[in-house]
């Protein structure tokens, strides 16, 4: 049988049967390393303007010099790392507040529940993109302010998932059984509530990433960031008045290639991930 | 969760709340408002233009003169422009409505039917090669596709424009006109045809598995109907509601995502506006484009609420099914 429909199969066995598992998590780990390589692979400083512009690539410079002077390789990794830490950072600030979120709404039902799935309704109807336009047109705050802003803003989906699984699991007879043995509330949630919802919590991490990697390529390439922090999005935005030069493969190939692979990493762990955890969608996987 | 009302109350409050940080944010900025909106543009006001402003600014001071401004479709003035910023707006909004409009149209009644037919024949070799190419294809962001587009079919095939919503200059008969706004629609509409048609096509494929296995279908294939009517008539309306749940959720994304297209491709839409807006640091563009974009986003939400209702009844008696 499958290892991926057998129930019997430990986790970590069923998820690296799933192709899309393995490749998610491959081109996700092999971006990792090219970040954290990144000091040792590139040969130069992003932000040093002093080569010549528009060479093209050579031993030097492997992916040539943009019209700036700045070597292009460097850039690229540069901005590879400042895309992928404004995902992380939305992506853990969003996921956190959800569960916070999520559980209390689903523990102490009443009024707590009702105000914050009626804000979360609010929130879900304004368009984070629209706020974080504004703000960065008016203030140009640091970017990790934006991802602050954007996790504060992106929370709600994920307390949605998270209060709907948690409400079904409080009626468990464990809980039951914790409860009556005296539990407070802060004991239950801490060691039976929060550890047991927690493949939710990956699949809402690899889909608020994903859409944090997808909105600082989108306000960086729309120009919103300042125009000296290196970003995939950026790049291309600079690249592309160029685009009659014969520049394509090594100017504007490269920071579209990682920022594909980037988004393609989270996309297919989310969808893998979905297709294990979400028992609506589990049907539909195995059908 | 929220019945219709309650939904209209929760949009009006978001409304809100987006007009009035609208109108609070640049009281936020340092010095006072004129300087604070002109003075890092790249315009410089003469005089008599600064103490116009301050004069219009002094007596329409407050949140109620300023939601009036706004209902009135006085939004203030972009000075880069030298024009009024809901003349600019209005301007761009067809075609962003067109190009919009007609890439969501495509990509939701082709995912859907797309999706019904590939469920129906699920563990077929088309069907697996369906789901996984559109699975790689949800990882593509529109700016990757949309500048491979713009380099292929404009730059080296050169068969279509590279920019632009027609061809300015130029005296056309009405079909020729069309024909002219079609080919510079071609490029930014497939670019989102790519972006938003894997996405309903997984998910309507996913819904139709969900409901294929039930009992009336198998009713509905006993009373002898045939095939076609069971599949759409019967089965696929179910797919209907998670579509426009989607629509709702993804909604503000899509604009996202249409306005680096529109920049890419320099259409004549609200994204390019922005884009130029926001590269000039023309503030009260900007902040007109926003708030704009905001209020149609929730206006959209709000109807998709009501369109729930008619797609399904539960819905309509105890709030949402979801």
């Amino acid at each position: 049988m499958d290892a991926r429909f057998d129930p019997h199969a430990g986790l970590w066995r069923r998820l690296l049967a799933d192709p899309w598992f393995v490749i998610g998590a491959s081109l996700a780990a092999v971006l990792a390393l090219l970040i954290l390589l990144s000091p040792w692979l590139s040969l130069h400083d992003p932000h040093d303007m002093s080569h010549v512009p528009f060479a093209p690539p050579s031993g030097s410079h492997w992916l040539g010099v943009n019209d700036g002077g700045m070597d292009m390789f460097a850039e690229l990794l540069a901005g590879l790392r400042n895309t992928l830490a404004f995902g992380l950072i939305t992506g853990t600030a969003g996921l956190a507040l959800g569960i916070l979120v999520g559980l209390t709404s689903a523990w102490f039902r009443g009024w707590a529940d009702q105000i914050l799935m009626r804000l979360a309704d609010l929130l879900l109807a304004i368009p984070a993109v629209m706020i974080l336009i504004l703000l960065a047109a008016f203030y140009r705050p640091s970017p990790w302010v934006l991802a602050l802003v954007l996790a504060l803003l992106a929370w709600p989906t994920s307390a949605r998932l998270i209060r709907s699984q948690a409400l079904g699991l409080r009626n468990q007879p464990h809980i039951a059984a914790a409860r009556q043995m005296g539990g407070s509330n802060a004991y239950v949630i801490g060691r039976h509530m929060m550890p047991e919802l927690f493949p939710l919590y990956l699949i809402a991490f690899a889909a608020k990433v994903r859409m944090a990697v997808f909105m600082e390529a989108s306000l960086s390439f729309l120009g919103l960031f300042d125009p000296t922090r290196k970003s995939l999005g950026r790049t291309i935005s600079d690249a592309l008045p160029f685009y009659y030069l014969d520049i394509w493969w090594y100017w504007m190939l490269p920071p579209i290639l990682l920022l594909t692979l980037l988004i393609m990493a989270f996309t297919f762990l989310a969808v893998s991930l979905e297709r294990f955890f979400d028992p609506r969608l589990r049907a539909a996987w195995a059908g | 969760m929220l019945t219709w009302r309650g939904h209209l109350l929760a949009y009006l409050v978001a409304a809100l709340a987006m007009v009035y940080l609208s109108y609070l944010l640049p009281g936020w900025l340092p010095g006072d408002f004129v300087t604070a909106m002109y003075a890092d543009s790249h315009v410089a006001l003469g005089d008599d233009q600064e103490a116009a402003l301050r004069e219009r600014l002094e007596a329409g001071a407050g949140f109620g003169a300023y939601l009036l401004a706004l209902g009135t479709l006085d939004w203030g003035t972009s000075y880069a422009l030298r024009a009024p910023v809901s003349e600019l707006i209005l301007e761009a909004l067809p075609w962003t409505l067109l190009l919009m409009g007609t890439a969501h149209v495509l990509a939701t009644v082709l995912g859907f039917i797309a999706g019904v037919e590939a469920a129906w024949r699920r563990g077929g070799r088309v069907e697996r090669a369906g789901v996984s190419g559109m699975t790689v294809l949800q990882g593509v962001p529109e700016i990757g596709t949309g500048v491979l587009l713009l380099m292929v079919f404009a730059y080296h095939l050169g068969w279509l424009p590279a920019g632009g919503g027609a061809t300015l200059y130029v005296e056309y008969g009405f079909a020729e006109q069309v024909l002219d706004v079609l080919r510079h629609l071609a490029l930014p509409l497939a670019t989102l045809l790519l972006a938003w048609f894997p996405g309903n096509f997984l998910l309507a494929r996913a819904s139709m598995v969900l409901v294929l296995g039930q009992s009336f279908l198998d009713t509905a294939r006993a009373k002898g109907l045939p095939p076609a009517r069971v599949r759409y008539a019967h089965a696929a309306r179910n797919v209907l509601l998670p579509m426009a749940t989607r629509f709702g959720l993804r909604f503000a994304f899509m604009v996202t995502g249409a306005l680096v297209v529109e920049t890419i491709f320099s259409y004549p839409g609200l994204g390019t506006l922005l884009f130029n807006a926001i590269g000039a640091r023309d503030l009260p563009l900007i902040q007109g484009i926003v708030l704009f974009s905001a209020l149609a986003v929730l206006g959209v939400n709000l109807l998709l609420e009501g369109v729930y209702g008619r797609l399904d009844p539960r819905v309509r008696l105890h709030g949402r099914a979801l």
